[in-house]
């Protein structure tokens, strides 16, 4: 599936930049409101200091006259003065509502942007070969997806907001400094320069500490997690000690480093302030200066100071600001890392509906790891309806064989094919909906019981959900959970135990009733009771679904129609109980061990009996 | 990572954040004993901060009137003087604040996690039983920063902006007070807008955060998950759900973003209303000589200053009620009384033995060091909530003796060998270790005398060699890879390219769940526990391996107790007794000739297993087996 790339930070705008340009506007008219309060104040100052309303701006001299004749005061200057102050309310208020259209439209822009961004990647995770997952840290990726989406959000919502408020600013502020007059202009922007190069340079230099600190802060969050979830072994060995003093190190250095950030920022906004004010007194001392020289008025340098006192904090923020862009590249570029990545390939689905549930493999090699292969030159056929079940040691490549069926990872020697289609051939989905699986780690959604079980069929009606129940017998437990099939699972529902998970995988692959069905070591924690039930629904089953088991208990795998015993990859013994069991090879060694046992129980029990 | 909000913890955050609870700051508050002279620093920084603040309109004042005034013959130099030093003052003490500042939050958000932490592993199980790792991770991370940002600038900003304000105030009624009661009239309406805008911000932005942190459990999920989401087609069903949520958080951020974008306007509006206003009447009055010019501007100036702190203040005690729910979990947290701790006694007897000569013989809590026996006398057990798990268990087991545990899923296997380890305690009888019981011992001593393998065997990230040398961590490599062999798992490491120092990734995800157990088990084993325990420790491995492990295990049990839970009887049947559990009871006890000849319910699970019994069926017995 294509993507919309989002290479650079322009590209992830698109389609709503004219909602971007729609609040860069509205934010200069709202500017320009802004700076007309303190005009229209010097204006009025000039004319009460100089007693003489012609002074005033023409736009309110006018209409104060007119009051004045119209109320037949002997006052236009008190007309002038609440002409004035109502004027320089109303075009705040005016500015206002600009405002907050700038933050309205700015405000959905960056959230729509925002939103399509982590369902673009959510969507990609599903998307992704499984392969990435082998090697990639969980943490991380969802770091990347959660805070990193942050970075660029802050950056999209305020950050380019404040940058363009910043630019405007001082782009409209500069030539009303220089109308008002051009000498203390050049005095009250000559210091902004070295501000706001300042704040950029120190940011910029402070980012690496920001980042040390942020790595810090990861490593103590790690070790509590790891504390967190392993608290059972922490305890089991007495741990407690060496756990404390572990966090404690990372704790201290978080704190550490978080305690010099801050001391650096302290240095930062001190010196900061000190220039800013610098400038502030320039323009109060050349101001004054101005004044006795008879050059400006003291509504002018009114005027100034106000506008000044505008500027300035931005210009300060600046340097914070463009150091945050910088972050939303990088952030940019950690999510589009996860987005480059290759996606599974999705092939046309084939026109017949369920398959039958044949599956043959020839001569099938493959390893995660090139070099080192974890199947070798594997082949199999398994008719429809047959039960095959695979043994073998740890590491051995049986989990690997479901995995390829599945096509979570991709063979280049050898064949599988699922009813004479290749399995890379065809469509994963299509592939995947023929196939119930049992997971070795069952991994269940934290939602309800009834919702985990429908998640092979959405659509399954309540008597066939709990016959697979009953056929996973599993039925009984769930009724005795508090919210019985409603009950919550998962992190913020109840803890089940590993044999009631791989249970409930069971139940939730039975219910697909899937042509092939594949249980990867899926009743390794059940009890041995349970498992014999377990058995014997499999067994009413038989026929229905092509079976393909993992097990480690002989009485699971007895009753197949063949057995694969596996050994480093390769089929070394293929046959029925029967035939196995009589001939030498490692088979008949795992019988011997059960069959020694075997004798003996028969021994016991007709002791027993006798 | 974690939401609370659907997750009921006993803390109602809407009925918490009602009304400020004074008592709870107090509590809070004596975090920063330990800085008192530091937040003395920040105190007193902060109000020299705002003292400066109300100074340099009035600076200006004085430039403004005495030109106005002298013209030309004015003398500013006292004035350029008075700036500078303002300047110069501030700026100081705004580095200083922020050091101040920062060094309480930082050592007060790190003293409230390691407080946490510390009892965190203090704590019972039962408590972690009601607590998701990730509501304890909420508490340790975002509340910790979140209570300690709180201490150190709340503190900050509420010191300031009520300095700022009265000083404000004072020299706006020492240079007018018409003037003044007029600027200050606005005040009350920007006080009632800011806390009823702050406190709906809050709330919103409560929803964007709680939406966010649902967000981010939901990445979590699908790439724990994404297996199962591939080989279930899940892909556009789970996007669609995910779909409603980032809907969800797009309402919830606009709202929260617009609530600003009309809340600063307002403001800035009200503001300038009281600007006006000194326009209109100090203008006036300016005109008939009552005030300079000067006084004009420093009240113009005055008008703006007001609403920094009011909006700060505003914000902050917004802040300050949500945040009275995360103070009060993560106290519940720190204040939180383990279930199971040492007695009194026990810790006297701790010190002493501390202080002397260790010797062999003698525990760490001043008892015997070696542990003979273990009985369970009469023990009952259950969960808090009336059910039995345990119901008067009665078990002996000595030194070199194997006890399996045997029984269907639930009836209290797993509990049983909890409360032996004294992970919970009996809530009737006791169990004795060598005729004393074990609640009158020092729990850690009997704690790092055990060894537990656990069927969901837990590794944490890090290398192999790591992982086993948790059970001693001053054991030699050596001595590592002499306990992966007893455990069977030195061969399949030693295939692995990097042997044993080979990541096993977060929750050993990299190993297979065989590959797992093998490693706790050999973690166990370098333990070297007097009480070794195994729940289901070999369930996912195969046969041949586990035989191995079996023969291994021979000479490890020698003169230790041990527990085994297990499904497979061969397994079970070299155990010295067997204790069959239903429903809480022991309702079988002895060896496995005895219970053979019992013809009771473990006679009838032993031929449950026989492969005979199930292969009945389908062949005829093959005599090449017998």
């Amino acid at each position: 599936m294509a993507h919309a790339k989002h290479d650079n930070l322009w590209a992830v705008t698109s389609g709503q930049r004219s909602r971007y340009l729609g609040a860069m506007l509205a934010m200069a008219i709202a500017n320009l409101c802004m700076f007309g309060a303190p005009l229209i104040a010097k204006y009025a100052i000039d004319v009460v200091v100089a007693k003489d309303v012609t002074l005033g701006t023409p736009m309110l001299v006018g209409p104060s006259q007119w009051l004045e004749q119209v109320f037949a005061s002997q006052n236009a200057f008190a007309w002038y003065l609440l002409l004035s102050a109502a004027l320089a309310i109303a075009v705040t208020g005016v500015g206002g509502i600009f405002q907050y259209v700038r933050g309205r439209w700015s405000a959905i822009a960056s959230e729509a942007i925002v939103r399509r961004l982590r369902e673009t990647l959510y969507r990609h995770l599903h998307d992704l070969r499984a392969g990435y997952y082998d090697d990639a840290d969980t943490g991380d990726l969802v770091q990347r997806c959660s805070s990193d989406v942050e970075t660029l959000r802050v950056f999209l919502s305020s950050d380019v907001v404040e940058i363009g408020r910043s630019i405007l600013l001082v782009l409209t502020v500069t030539p009303i400094l220089f109308w008002l007059d051009p000498t203390l202009a050049w005095w009250s922007l000559c210091l902004i320069p070295f501000i706001g190069l300042f704040a950029y340079i120190f940011f910029h230099k402070v980012q690496q500490v920001f980042q040390v600190t942020d790595e810090a802060e990861a490593a103590m969050t790690g070790v509590l997690q790891e504390n967190l979830t392993g608290i059972r072994v922490v305890r089991a060995f007495a741990r407690q000690d060496y756990e404390i003093a572990k966090f404690a190190e990372k704790n201290r250095i978080h704190r550490d480093l978080n305690n010099r950030l801050i001391t650096l920022m302290g240095r930062y906004w001190g010196t900061a302030d000190f220039f800013s004010l610098m400038q502030v007194g320039l323009v109060l001392a050349f101001g004054a200066q101005a004044i006795i020289e008879g050059r400006i008025s003291v509504g002018t340098l009114f005027a100034f100071l106000t506008y000044e006192g505008m500027v300035i904090w931005p210009v300060r923020q600046l340097g914070r600001v463009l150091t945050d862009s910088g972050k939303a590249v990088v952030s940019l570029g950690r999510t589009n890392e996860i987005l480059n990545q290759a996606e599974e390939t999705l092939e046309p689905t084939p026109s017949r509906g369920r398959a039958d549930g044949d599956v043959r493999i020839e001569h099938l090699t493959f390893g995660y790891d090139a070099a080192r292969p974890v199947i070798k030159d594997f082949s199999l056929h398994v008719r429809a309806g047959e039960t095959v079940a695979f043994v073998g040691a740890p590491g051995s490549g049986k989990s690997t064989l479901i995995r390829l069926l599945l096509r979570l990872y991709p063979y280049s020697q050898g064949s599988i094919k699922l009813d004479g289609q290749e399995v890379s051939d065809v469509n994963r989905h299509w592939l995947r909906h023929q196939i119930g699986v049992v997971l070795q780690d069952p991994f269940l959604y934290s939602r309800s019981i009834a919702a985990n079980l429908k998640v092979g069929r959405p659509d399954a009606p309540d008597a066939h959900l709990e016959q697979a129940c009953a056929d996973a017998a599993i039925h009984e437990s769930i009724l005795e959970l508090p919210g019985a099939y409603e009950t919550l699972v998962g992190e913020r529902g109840v803890t089940l135990s590993g044999g009631q998970r791989q249970r409930l995988a069971l139940a939730r692959a039975l219910l697909k009733d899937p042509p092939v069905l594949v249980l990867d070591d899926s009743l390794s924690a059940v009890d041995t009771g349970t498992e014999g039930l377990i058995l014997n629904a499999l067994r009413a089953r038989r026929g229905r679904h092509t079976t393909l088991i993992i097990a480690h208990r002989l009485s699971s795998v007895v009753e197949a129609d063949r057995i694969v015993v596996l050994e480093a990859g390769r089929a070394v013994q293929v046959g029925s109980h029967a035939e196995l069991s009589t001939v030498d090879g490692p088979y008949r060694h795992l019988c011997q061990i059960q069959g020694s046992l075997d004798a003996e129980i028969r021994v016991d029990v007709s002791r027993a009996g006798s | 990572m974690y939401d609370d909000d659907n997750y009921d913890d006993g803390f109602d955050e809407e009925a918490l954040a009602r009304r400020m609870r004074l008592g709870l700051w107090k509590k809070l508050f004596s975090y920063t004993q330990p800085y008192r002279r530091v937040l003395v620093m920040l105190g007193f920084f902060a109000t020299l901060t705002a003292l400066m603040d109300v100074s340099f309109p009035l600076i200006t004042r004085g430039v403004i009137d005495a030109v106005d005034a002298h013209g030309a013959a004015a003398n500013l130099w006292p004035y350029a003087a008075a700036y500078i030093a303002c300047t110069t003052v501030l700026s100081l003490s705004v580095g200083c604040f922020i050091w101040a500042g920062g060094k309480i939050r930082t050592h007060i958000g790190h003293d409230i996690r390691r407080d946490g932490f510390e009892n965190l592993q203090r704590l019972s199980f039962s408590f972690y039983d009601h607590r998701p790792v990730g509501w304890l991770m909420a508490r340790m991370t975002s509340d910790s920063e979140r209570l300690a940002n709180i201490l150190a600038w709340a503190f900050l900003d509420i010191v300031w902006g009520v300095t700022l304000m009265l000083g404000i105030a004072i020299a706006m009624l020492v240079m007018n007070v018409k003037l003044a009661l007029l600027a200050l009239a606005v005040i009350p309406f920007l006080g009632w807008v800011s806390a009823r805008f702050q406190k709906r911000m809050l709330r919103s932005a409560r929803e964007v955060r709680r939406t966010n942190s649902r967000i981010t459990g939901t990445y979590n999920e699908s790439i724990m998950g994404v297996l199962t989401s591939k080989a279930f087609v899940r892909e556009s069903e789970n996007l669609n759900d995910f779909k409603q949520l980032t809907g969800k958080m797009y309402d919830a951020s606009v709202q929260n973003m617009i609530q600003a974008a009309v809340y600063v306007p307002i403001i800035v509006t009200l503001a300038s209303l009281a600007a006006g206003l000194t326009l209109a009447v100090g203008g006036f009055d300016l005109l008939h000589g009552a005030i300079s010019v000067g006084t004009l501007v420093a009240f113009m100036a005055y008008a703006r200053n007001f609403f920094d702190p009011i909006e700060q203040l505003g914000r902050w005690f917004a802040e300050m009620q949500m945040a009275q729910a995360s103070a009060e979990r993560i106290i519940s947290l720190i204040d939180a009384v383990p279930a199971i701790r040492d007695s009194d006694d026990v810790i006297e007897a701790t010190q002493v033995q501390l202080n002397r000569p260790t010797r062999q013989s003698i525990g760490e809590d001043g008892g015997s060091a070696r542990i003979e026996r273990i009985e369970l006398k009469d023990v009952c057990f259950d969960y808090g909530n009336g059910r039995p798990v345990l119901d008067h268990v009665n078990l002996t087991a000595s030194a070199g003796e194997t006890i399996a545990i045997v029984g269907a899923t639930g009836g209290g296997k797993s509990t049983l060998v909890n409360v032996i380890c004294r992970f919970y305690e009996p809530t009737r009888g006791a169990v004795l270790i060598d005729g004393i019981d074990y609640r009158k011992r020092g729990l850690h001593w009997l704690q790092s005398n055990l060894g537990i393998v656990l069927q969901n065997a837990h590794v944490f990230s890090g290398s192999i060699l790591e992982n086993i040398r948790y059970g001693r961590l001053e054991a030699s490599d050596e001595e590592v890879f002499a306990a992966a062999r007893l455990a069977g798992a030195h061969e399949f490491v030693t295939e692995l390219a990097d042997g044993y120092k080979t990541e096993v990734g977060e929750g050993g995800s990299r190993l297979s769940a065989g590959q797992r157990q093998l490693v706790s088990f050999a973690r166990a084993i370098l333990a070297d526990p007097q009480i070794l325990v195994m729940d289901e420790a070999t369930s996912s491995v195969d046969t041949d391996t586990e035989q191995r492990i079996q023969r291994g295990m021979a000479n490890v049990l020698d003169g230790r107790i041990s527990f085994v839970i297990a499904h497979r009887l061969s397994t079970i049947r070299n155990a010295t007794r067997i204790a069959v559990i239903e429903h809480g009871r022991i309702i079988e006890l002895g060896s496995h000739a005895e219970l053979i000849a019992l013809r009771g319910h473990y006679f009838d699970l032993y031929r449950q297993q026989s492969l005979h019994e199930a292969t009945r069926e389908l062949t005829d017995f093959n005599p090449r087996l017998a």
